[in-house]
Formats: structure tokens, sequence, C-alpha cells
């Protein structure tokens, strides 16, 4: 909150000193916000703090200085748990402040009031109650003066919310830190995906190669011969079949994966942390919302599979052919005019080009 | 059901075809009518069709024998005849049923169920008949019969070759109603019947067109036949089978109560409670009401769990007292003459069979579920899966139970008490597992290593002292076993639960909650064929979050408005998500309105289902069309002089063709019985799903 006044607090900071010496009769309530400048920034004073910076005499006489600096916006007053308290403005936003008409300075407080969550001018004109055309024109001029910035909600894309411009708007209204311009940023998306999958299929899988049970050579003739016995032989009826399951190739040059013997499932916290300790995201952080969000989407794409209530794992299929089942792999799942087609007339069975293609067969002409 | 008013419901038209392909035209026009006008009556049926009585009532008859119709029963003064369904749509799982039975309990069992399929029900005698013809002098003349049959392999089954078999059983089987009676073959059309069937064991060939088609399918099967000796060496091995398939479900006895509609049963139920429990008046309280729904759903259960009872076999007495006993009188009341040549007659030979329509669900689930997990952990855990399942099978009489009671309110749901036959343990799997399986395949070395003990893992995952799968000890394998469902417990699917440490580990499989994942996966994998990821990962992102506007599915799937649109609209046009707009002023104006998007999965699944037996029936047209095609050239290659000498009557040209049309035909049916394994996972695994 405090942050961004600092970069227009240091000319001021100066200005301060400049005058000091050269200005030797500073009026008490420049002295006053001489001494509050000195804190760090963003400091905020209580009524305690600002007496004991001796340069009020009395209670009242702090009272009229406080109220001489709020009056020409150089502080602000505020309410911390019902106790009144104050904030140092920069005399430059002053300055612009003390230039501003009431009714931006109304429009002001109302936004300066939400802060980073931002307002949407509907509900500003409610809250303050002005017409339509000066709120337009108000807030024109406060942009102008770079006073507010507008940015498109992420919430409700046709809304314009409105925040001061030192400001930088709150996940509420910018999103995540998936999300850019009010939109979803796919290309980082994908690449933050890809990492996170492989950090996943680390954590979950094994890679084990051909060869990693190398119990004595194979010989065929020997096996052919036993399968031989094994069809011809008479076979009980209770028993599994004589087939013998396939085996797969011992090269040590392949490999596959394997689901790991009970392994630490990752959890969206644990990816979380693990994703902001490589600090990809540049400046950002990941939030464990944030990364469930992701995770969530990944199980969509069917990168992912969850294994119980908040772990994940990586989805490993044994096969790569690509088999679907008996109705798309036939011409009718994918057709594109299956449901204009009829047992007769222009579209049938009869008179099908993608039956003749997929069956090298002619079809009839119609 | 079907979007255009003028079109015929789908699934009538699908069971019209099969019906056709499988028993003849005349079948599939009195099936037809059926079909298009619902529950009809003899004459009805006449009125709507251009058949006069005798025709219709082969017709019925041949479908009655296939359990293909329902009828109403002796009781009522006219007889309703109405459509199976289920068993109607079933026609097309004939080569199927008997490839999963073949697996399971051999050749000679699928060559059994086989029979069973293609002639409906069969009584036991007649199955000793066929397999053990009782004069032995009549096997000249079944070499004519086999002639016959191969003539009507090439004629397509029409109905006159079914109409013998089912002729000759159902003067026996008392579910045909009266009023086909008539159509009972006299005593020699009795005898051509068993040698026609008699043909049929001796070769595959004069099963008939609809049967080779659909037989097709079991291609290994066919293989099978060919290596291993189907044939019978006994008649005792004969009822070994038989009564093996009756134990474990896979066939059941007929009974009248099976011809009656899902409706006459209930009115004949609800009757008998009102009767017995409420003393004749029908009740009006809501409680009453609700108690009589009960004793009715019990009742209905009650029955049907008796179709299911095995048996009393009695054979285990020698074949001479046998004869001597009991079974001479039943002969004579019967009035049929067994010839003795061929073992004894048994009481149980009069025992009508079938198939069982709901245990084929069963293992079909089975077969399902193994691939899917091959798919996604790999065969040897997926080998170890269908170890399990199948142990499971056998006491698993049907997929999901559709006559459960409604909760009672009030009532604490009390824990669920597992019966010991739905659980099975690492150990029992371990000891079923060839030796030479490599159970370590498909696991972590480390676990590998923490199991055996002996050795390390090497950096680069390498066992320092590999482990040979056959010199494992059986606690060892056990614990293996273990590992490997334990990665089945961990899957999002939860292929197990882990249920107790007995037998090492003990474990049970919720079905119901991996055939709505199933459901689930079939209707994304349909639209990621059709849309791709994006599609996908839209059906996701509404399931899991439910109804979401335009900013939440943004949000929830991490895209800009824009990527999303076109898919949301695409998805929405195909039927599988919906959208819906609530309007927040008076005015209804669409910019002051929400537009919400979901996805119901039980309008998914319905959808998916309806496309898929459209798509089914255009497979069937197009193999009809394409026979068209080739109707001369094929007429030419089945006379009788041309069959054995394609070579020589055939030209070059005529043979590529011939050739053509079998690639195409065999690439046709195996397409139509991959959309058949849709259409089980889709309806036959669960319940109607409660949408959301």
């Amino acid at each position: 909150m405090a942050a961004p006044v600092a970069p227009s607090m240091v000319p001021k900071e100066e200005d301060a000193t400049a005058q000091g010496p050269s200005n030797e009769i500073v009026s008490p309530a420049d002295a006053l916000y001489d001494k509050c400048a000195q804190r760090s920034q963003g400091t905020v004073f209580f009524q305690r703090d600002l007496s004991n910076m001796q340069v009020a005499e009395t209670m009242a006489e702090l009272t009229v200085l406080l109220q001489e600096l709020c009056d020409r916006h150089l502080m602000k007053l505020m309410t911390l748990e019902g106790e009144p308290c104050w904030k140092l403005r920069s005399r430059s936003d002053a300055d612009k402040l003390r230039r501003l008409t009431p009714d931006e300075r109304l429009l002001y407080h109302h936004i300066d009031q939400v802060q980073a969550e931002g307002i949407w001018s509907k509900a500003l004109r409610a809250r303050t109650n002005v017409t339509q055309q000066v709120l337009t024109k108000c807030l024109k001029s406060l942009e102008s003066k770079d006073l507010v910035q507008s940015v498109m909600s992420v919430k409700f894309p046709n809304r314009k919310m409105y925040l001061l411009k030192h400001l930088k708007p709150s996940e509420d209204i910018a999103g995540g830190p998936w999300q850019s311009d009010g939109d979803f940023d796919t290309a980082l998306i994908d690449a933050i995906s890809s990492a996170i999958a492989q950090h996943i299929e680390n954590e979950t899988c094994i890679k084990v190669p051909g060869n990693w049970n190398d119990y004595g050579q194979h010989d065929m003739a020997a096996e052919i011969a036993h399968k031989k016995a094994q069809v011809q032989g008479v076979q009980d009826i209770e028993d599994a079949p004589a087939v013998k399951p396939y085996q797969p190739p011992r090269d040590p040059s392949t490999s596959k994966l394997v689901h790991k013997n009970s392994p630490q499932y990752p959890t969206a916290t644990s990816v979380a942390t693990w994703l902001n300790s490589k600090e990809v995201l540049r400046g950002k952080t990941c939030r464990e919302d944030d990364m469930e969000q992701l995770l969530e989407m990944m199980v969509l794409d069917g990168r992912l599979e969850k294994i119980s209530g908040t772990n994940y794992r990586t989805v490993l299929s044994a096969t790569d052919k690509t088999v679907y089942n008996g109705f798309v792999d036939a011409p009718c799942g994918n057709c594109p005019v299956f449901d204009l087609c009829s047992d007769e007339g222009e579209i049938s069975a009869r008179t099908c080009v993608y039956f003749g293609q997929w069956l090298e067969t002619q079809s009839e002409e119609v | 059901m079907s979007y255009n008013q003028r079109e015929t419901p789908i699934l009538a038209e699908l069971c019209t075809f099969l019906v056709e392909d499988v028993y003849g035209e005349l079948a599939a026009r009195v099936y037809s009518v059926l079909a298009r006008h619902g529950r009809q009556t003899l004459a009805a049926i006449a009125r709507a069709s251009y058949l006069n009585g005798r025709q219709i009532k082969y017709g019925l008859v041949i479908l009655l024998q296939q359990h293909v119709i329902f009828h109403s029963g002796n009781d009522a003064l006219v007889t309703y005849y109405e459509i199976d369904w289920q068993s109607s749509y079933a026609l097309v799982r004939l080569g199927k049923v008997a490839k999963l039975v073949d697996d399971r309990f051999g050749s000679k069992a699928a060559d059994v169920i086989s029979h069973l399929l293609t002639f409906g029900h069969t009584r036991i005698a007649d199955f000793k008949e066929a397999y053990f013809p009782a004069d032995v002098a009549s096997d000249d003349d079944s070499n004519d019969d086999i002639v016959n049959g191969t003539g009507l392999k090439r004629k397509r089954a029409n109905g006159t070759h079914v109409n013998e078999t089912s002729a000759k059983t159902n003067g026996i089987v008392n579910g045909v109603p009266s009023e086909l009676e008539d159509v009972k073959p006299d005593p020699s059309s009795l005898t051509n019947g068993a040698h026609a069937a008699n043909g049929i064991s001796k070769s595959a060939k004069t099963n008939g067109n609809a049967h080779e088609i659909y037989m097709d399918g079991a291609v290994d099967l066919g293989d099978g036949l060919e290596k291993e000796d189907t044939a019978f060496a006994s008649v005792d091995e004969l009822y070994d089978v038989l009564q093996l398939l009756i134990q474990r479900g896979w066939v059941r006895t007929v009974t009248e109560s099976q011809y009656l509609s899902p409706g006459d049963m209930h009115d004949k139920m609800q009757q008998e409670t009102i009767d017995q429990e409420f003393s004749g008046s029908a009740p009006t309280g809501t409680k009453d009401k609700e108690k009589m729904h009960r004793a009715i759903l019990q009742k209905k259960r009650h029955m049907r769990d008796q179709w299911l009872e095995v048996p009393r076999f009695s054979r285990k007495r020698s074949a001479e007292t046998a004869s001597q006993n009991g079974p001479n009188k039943r002969i004579k009341v019967n009035g049929v003459q067994h010839q003795p040549t061929a073992g004894a007659a048994l009481p149980e030979d009069d025992l009508v069979i079938r198939v069982n329509p709901e245990k084929i669900a069963v293992a079909m689930r089975t077969e399902q579920l193994v691939q899917l997990v091959e798919q996604r952990l790999g065969s040897v855990t997926a080998h170890i899966y269908q170890i399990m399942l199948r142990m499971l099978e056998n006491n698993t009489p049907r997929c999901y139970e559709n006559l459960s009671e409604p909760p009672v309110a009030g009532e604490a749901a009390n824990d669920i008490h597992l019966e010991p036959q739905l659980l099975v343990d690492a150990r029992a799997i371990a000891k079923k597992l060839p030796r030479d399986f490599d159970v370590c395949e498909g696991l972590d070395p480390n676990a590998v290593v923490s199991i055996t003990r002996r050795g390390h893992v090497r950096s680069s995952n390498v066992l320092s002292q590999p482990v040979d799968p056959n010199r494992i000890g059986m606690d060892h394998r056990t614990e293996l076993v273990d590992k490997h469902i334990r990665l089945l417990a961990e899957d999002p699917l939860h292929f197990a639960t882990w249920h107790s440490r007995a037998g090492f580990s003990q474990w049970h499989i919720e079905f119901d909650e991996i055939a709505k994942q199933l459901i689930q996966a079939e209707v994304e994998n349909t639209i990621f064929a059709r849309k791709g990821a994006l599609g996908v990962k839209l059906i996701r992102a509404l399931r899991k979050k439910g109804k979401l506007d335009e900013r939440a599915t943004c949000n929830a799937m991490m895209m800009s408005a824009n990527d999303i649109r076109g898919i949301v609209n695409d998805l929405t046009v195909q039927g599988f998500v919906q959208t819906q707009e609530i309007p927040k002023v008076e005015r209804r104006e669409a910019k002051h309105s929400l537009h919400l998007v979901w996805y119901d999965r039980q309008r998914a699944r319905e959808k998916l289902l309806h496309d898929t037996y459209k798509g089914m029936v255009r497979i069937l047209q197009r193999i009809a069309f394409e026979r068209e095609k080739i109707q001369p050239l094929l007429s030419k290659a089945e006379r009788s002089d041309v069959i054995g000498n394609e070579e020589k009557w055939l030209s070059k040209g005529e043979l590529d063709a011939l050739q053509k049309w079998k690639e195409v035909q065999e690439k046709l049916l195996l397409q139509l019985f991959r959309e058949d394994d849709l259409v089980a996972t889709l309806r036959d695994f669960h319940g109607p799903l409660i949408s959301v």
C-alpha cells in the first residue's frame, strides 16, 4: 500500500531539506510534515505519535495543524480500529489534489478508499450520486492527471474498474499468475504445465530399461516347442487359457515408465513450493490456489490423474496405439452427414462415399 | 427415440435386420410386424401382414424357439406376442458368445453353446441325439443331410431349416402357446430334425449362412476347432460339459415363465401379491402400495433366481441301472422312444436348456475391463486382473441388480456386507498363474527387490541379481501379485478395492463405479475421435463442475472464451452437451441472460447408444449392398459343380472379386462386433444413471 508512495517522497525530502536552511521560518504545520516524512514511508501516525514529535504545544494546536495539513491534502485522515490516524501524501500528489474540482475530489476519495480492489464506474456513480456526464468527464480528467487508472476486470470482462494510479490491481480483477491483460497466457501455461508434468513424472514414475530383470536367455526353439505342447495338450477347462502373455523385448535401449512403488504423491502445495523455489515465474509467486487451478486443468487435459483428494500423478498408458471404439473407428462415427443419413435417398449406406473409401469399393452413384 | 418421426425407431430396424439375417425372411416378416405395431395377437398380425395364418404360425414358432419374442401364456383367452428387444439384439453376439465360452471352458463347450445359440432352447436328450445318433445306420443318411444343409447355407437360412429343429422340441416344451400347437410336426419330421442337428454337429459348415456369418466373429475359435478335436468321446463328457455350463450360470433351464414379457410378468406378480397378502383387494394407502411394490420386486427376484437354480444331476449311477429305473416310466409317459444305443436315457434328458443372456454381459464386461487395464497398466497386470475377474465371474449372475428395492426411508444404510464369494485373494491368484508367468514385469524394480530381498537396484534401475519368475517361491509370488493388485487399486478407476488380510490380501471389485467410468471413458473416446483433446477437456470440466457459464468454463479450462465457443457449439449440435438460457430480467434479453452449458452423462450415453445402433444398421445395410453387387458371381460360386473346383470354373477376375468380397464382409462384420462391444458398455453394465 505504501511502497508506491516512495518515489514521489524522495524529491519531497530533498525539497524539505533544501527549504530547511534557506527558509528559516517554517510553519509549524510544515515542521510537523517534515518530521513525519523522516519516518519510513507509509507509516501511519496516531495522535500519540504526532504529539510526541513536540511540534505542537497543546492538543488543540496539534488539531489545528493536522486540520491545516489535511486541507492542503498533505495528510490523509484515516481510522484504524475506531481510532483516528493519519498518513502522509507526497507534496506533488497533494499539489495535484489541490487543483481538483470538488466533483473530482469526491470521486478520487471514493476510488482511494477501495485501494487495489478497484471500483466499477457504475458502483462509483451509485456511491457518489453524480450524473453520468460529470462522472465520465471527471474520470477522464483524473486519468489524464495520472491520479487514477482503469483496468478491465477479469471476473466481469465488460466492467471498467478504477483504482489509484500507483497501485497494482489485485488478483481479483487482474487474474492470477496465469493471466495477463485479463486473458489466460496460453504460452506461459503451456510452458509451466510441461515443466510441472515432468516434475510430477519424476516424482511418481520410474523409468525401467528393457533388460531390468535379465534372468536368462530366451531360447526361441524351446519356446516354440513349449507353446506347441501347450496348445496341443489336453487342457483342463478349469485352467486359464494356455496363451502365454506377451513378452516385451528385453532390449536394454528401450525403456518404459512404470508407477513408482509407494511414492510421495505431489499435492498442489508441494508443487507450488517446488515451482516457487525454481523461480520460473519471473517476479510472481504461485499460490496454492493458483497451482490447484493449474493442476486441475492438467487433469482435465488428461496429463495428470487425481489419486485421492489432493494427490496427483502422471497418466501412463502401456500401449501407444490409438484405438477409440467400434463406432468412431467406422466411417459412421465421424461422418459429417450422419444425422442426415437415412435408409434410402441421397445419403444412405448404399451411396456412402466414406464407406466406399474405407472398404475400397464402389458406392452407388446418386 | 428417433429425431425424425418418419423413421422407424433405430433399434427396431436393427433387430429386424438381425432376425432376417439369422432366421430368414419369414421370421423377419412376422418380427417386423411386431416391431412396428408392438404387442399383437395372432389375428392382428395376420391383419397387418400379407401372410396367411400358417406362415405366421411358423414364423412365431421360430421366434419363440429363439426367445426373440415373448407371449402372454396360455391362461388368457387370447395370446399376445411381444418382442424381447434384449434377446433380439443379442443375435449379433452369437459368435462372441462362442468365443467367450471357448476361452473359459474349451472348444467342446463352445461347440455346445454355439448349437444352443443357433437352435434356441434345446432338450438335453436332443443334444445327446445330435452328438450321438441313435442308430448307426443313419450315418449314411446324415451325409445327405449335410448336402441338404450346404444347400441351405447357400440359400441363407430360410425358415424351413430352423423350423425343423424348432418343431422338434416344441412338442416337448410347453412354452409354445396352444394356438400354435397345430404347427407341431409329425414324428417323421421329428427324426428329420434330429438328423439335421446331427449333420450340424459333424461339420460347422452346414450351420446355415447366418450362423456362419456371426460365427465368423470368433476367428480364433475356428482355428481352435481345427486344431483340437471337438468331438465328444462319450456321452458322459457331453453331460459333464452341460453340467458345468449350467453350474457356472452360462446355461439355464427354460421355464414357461421366461416367456412372459416384463409387463405380463409384473401383472402376474401383482395379482399374486394382492391375492396372497392383501386378500384379493388392491391396496389403496401409500404405505400398503409400497409394501406391495416391495413384495412384487421380491417375487420377481425369487423367480429370476429360480431360473438359475442348478437342477440335480442324477448321472452318478451306472448306465445300466439308470436305464432300468425311473427313466423308463418317463419315456412311457412322454411317448418318446429313445434308442438305448448311445448312452442311456436320464431323468434330466427332458430338461430344456438355453443360453443365459445375463451371463454373457458379465463375461463381456470382464473382457472389456481387462482390455482397459492392459491399456493403462500393461499386459502382466491385465492378465492378473483377468484371473481375478474370471474367478469372480462364476459367482456373478448378472452385471447389476435391476430389481433392487428402494431404500427404506429413515433406515440408515447398513454397511455393505460382502458375500465371501465376491472376494478374491492374492494367494488364490498366485496359485492360478502359470509357472513361467513373469510376475515381476510391470512393477517398480524397487518393489521387486523389497520382496525378494536379493541384490539391489542399480542406478540405471536394473536389478543386480535378476529374478527368474520360474524360481520364485509361492510366498513371494503372492506378494508380487499383491503389488500388481495394488497398482489396480491405486488407479483412479479403482479396479480393485481392499477388503481384508485373508489370503495375504483379499479384494473385491466395485463393478458399479467402474461401469460408470467405462461409460464415461467411451463417451470421451468418441468425442476425442471427433473433436480432439479440446472436446474431451470440455466434457471433463463440465462433468466435474456441473453447469457453467462461459466465464467459469474458461476458468476451469484456463483458456480464452474464443477458443471454447466453437467446441461448445459443435458438441451441442452433436447432442453431447446441453445448453440453457436463464433470463435475469423480465424482457429476456440475450444480453441479460445467463447462458449455461452442462453435460449429462445419461443423455450422452443414450445419444451415443442411439448413434451406435444407427451405425450398426448402416453396416448391415452396406453388407447387403456389397452382397447385392456381387450376387451373380456368388450364385455362380455356390453352384454345386463349382464348389471345390473354383480354380477350374472361375476366372482370375472372379476369384479376385470373391476374395475382395470376403475381405469387405470380414471388415464390416468385425466393425459390427466392435460396435456391439460399445453397446455392451453403454447399455449392459449399468442401470440408468441418475442425472446430475
